[in-house]
């Protein structure tokens, strides 16, 4: 039996929840190097969210999607580049994940909304990070403001937010947070040929809001609400490691 | 008796997650942060159930897990590895390694009772009466 059909037949054994067909295949594709704009926009057609996403993205000033001036998965591909649908389809596990572990661990929904449209996090904020390396370098940065940190790891330990007041569980929280959030990213990337190897996460109360594009790679920046909860994520990666 | 469960992983959250989900039975619960310290755990302990994160420092799930299966004294100790990360070559890795289950994290504490409790016969823990 191959190693595919073997992996297939273990994930149903453990009760896998199914891969995100999309985000999977365009990973494989990109990560090849080769392929064409053509092959990557079908993909990217098939899933509405994915074409939302990249196509906000190629019309940064647009308020809406009526002002857009790139209207298509392929005029947005040409102009920004196959890095930039690279990087959308490596945030799509990590959203995904995130939402999960709302929905699992807090019994939240946690939404996806528009960055620009976001509340902005301002002043002393919980600032998470994970750095990447091996095929593909990079970096996963999460942050929320203590509030939210507060009322997010209590949730998960079964405390009330007043009884949150160790700042060690706080971080140790957000830190599995990101753990699991890049533990799924990661096995897609490694799925797709694109080996890579996880630091540990680094957690700390910070007020730097400035997240650093990685050389020669793209960026996604994604926000999140649920109720009076708000978490921001930035992925950066460069799919093309040299090293 | 109550069961002996091992749990080995870094984040405190999640063995304070584990721990939560086993209050109510008769479990004896042991905790590790490392492989290193999960094996001398086992060792000493002979737990009934091992549940094994991957990624830790000092020694890694994958190789507490080879260890655990190249001891006689410790390879029957049945392990649910518990983690993030479903990579083809991971999984695969770890079952030919030898693992009973296998649960991805985010998970809820159902899932890992009804997991466990395939492997081991859990107890609840009777009412406390005034």
């Amino acid at each position: 039996m191959s190693d595919a059909a073997n992996y297939q037949e273990l994930a149903r054994k453990y009760g896998f929840a199914p891969k995100l067909e999309s985000a999977s295949r365009l990973t494989q594709l990109v990560a090849r190097q080769d392929a064409d704009v053509d092959e990557i926009a079908r993909v990217i057609n098939k899933d509405p969210a994915l074409r939302d996403r990249l196509l906000r993205v190629a019309n940064p000033d647009a308020e809406n999607a009526v002002e857009y001036t790139v209207e298509t998965v392929e005029e947005a591909l040409m102009r920004n580049g196959v890095g930039c649908a690279m990087v959308l389809a490596m945030a799509t596990p990590l959203a995904l994940a995130l939402v999960k572990t709302f929905q699992t661990m807090l019994s939240l929904k946690l939404e996806l909304i528009d960055r620009q449209k976001a509340e902005p996090l301002e002043g002393e904020h919980l600032l998470g990070t994970i750095g990447f390396s091996g095929k593909v370098v990079g970096g996963v940065f999460l942050r929320m403001n203590p509030a939210s940190a507060r009322t997010i790891a209590g949730t998960i330990l079964g405390l009330k937010p007043e009884e949150m007041n160790d700042a060690n569980e706080i971080r140790d929280v957000a830190g599995e947070l990101l753990n699991i959030m890049t533990g799924n990213f990661k096995s897609n990337l490694c799925d797709a040929g694109l080996d890579c190897r996880l630091a540990p996460p680094e957690v700390r109360f910070s007020t730097d809001l400035v997240t650093l594009n990685v050389p020669g790679g793209g960026m996604e920046r994604l926000a999140f609400r649920s109720q009076n909860l708000h978490l921001f994520v930035d992925v950066t990666a460069n799919p093309w490691n040299a090293d | 008796m109550p069961i002996k469960i091992l749990s080995v992983d870094d984040s405190r959250t999640i063995r304070m997650i584990v721990g939560k989900a086993f209050r109510p039975y008769e479990v004896q619960l042991f905790e590790a942060t490392n492989g290193e310290e999960g094996l001398a755990a086992a060792q000493r302990e002979a737990p009934d159930l091992v549940i094994l994160d991957v990624t830790m420092p000092v020694m890694d799930g994958v190789t507490m897990l080879t260890k655990l299966k190249e001891n006689a004294a410790t390879k029957a100790i049945p392990v649910i590895m518990l983690t993030a990360e479903s990579g083809r070559d991971n999984v695969l890795q770890i079952a030919k390694i030898g693992v009973r289950d296998y649960l991805v994290k985010p998970f809820k504490e159902e899932q890992l009772i009804e997991k466990a409790g395939r492997i081991v016969a859990l107890q609840k823990k009777a009412p406390v009466t005034a």
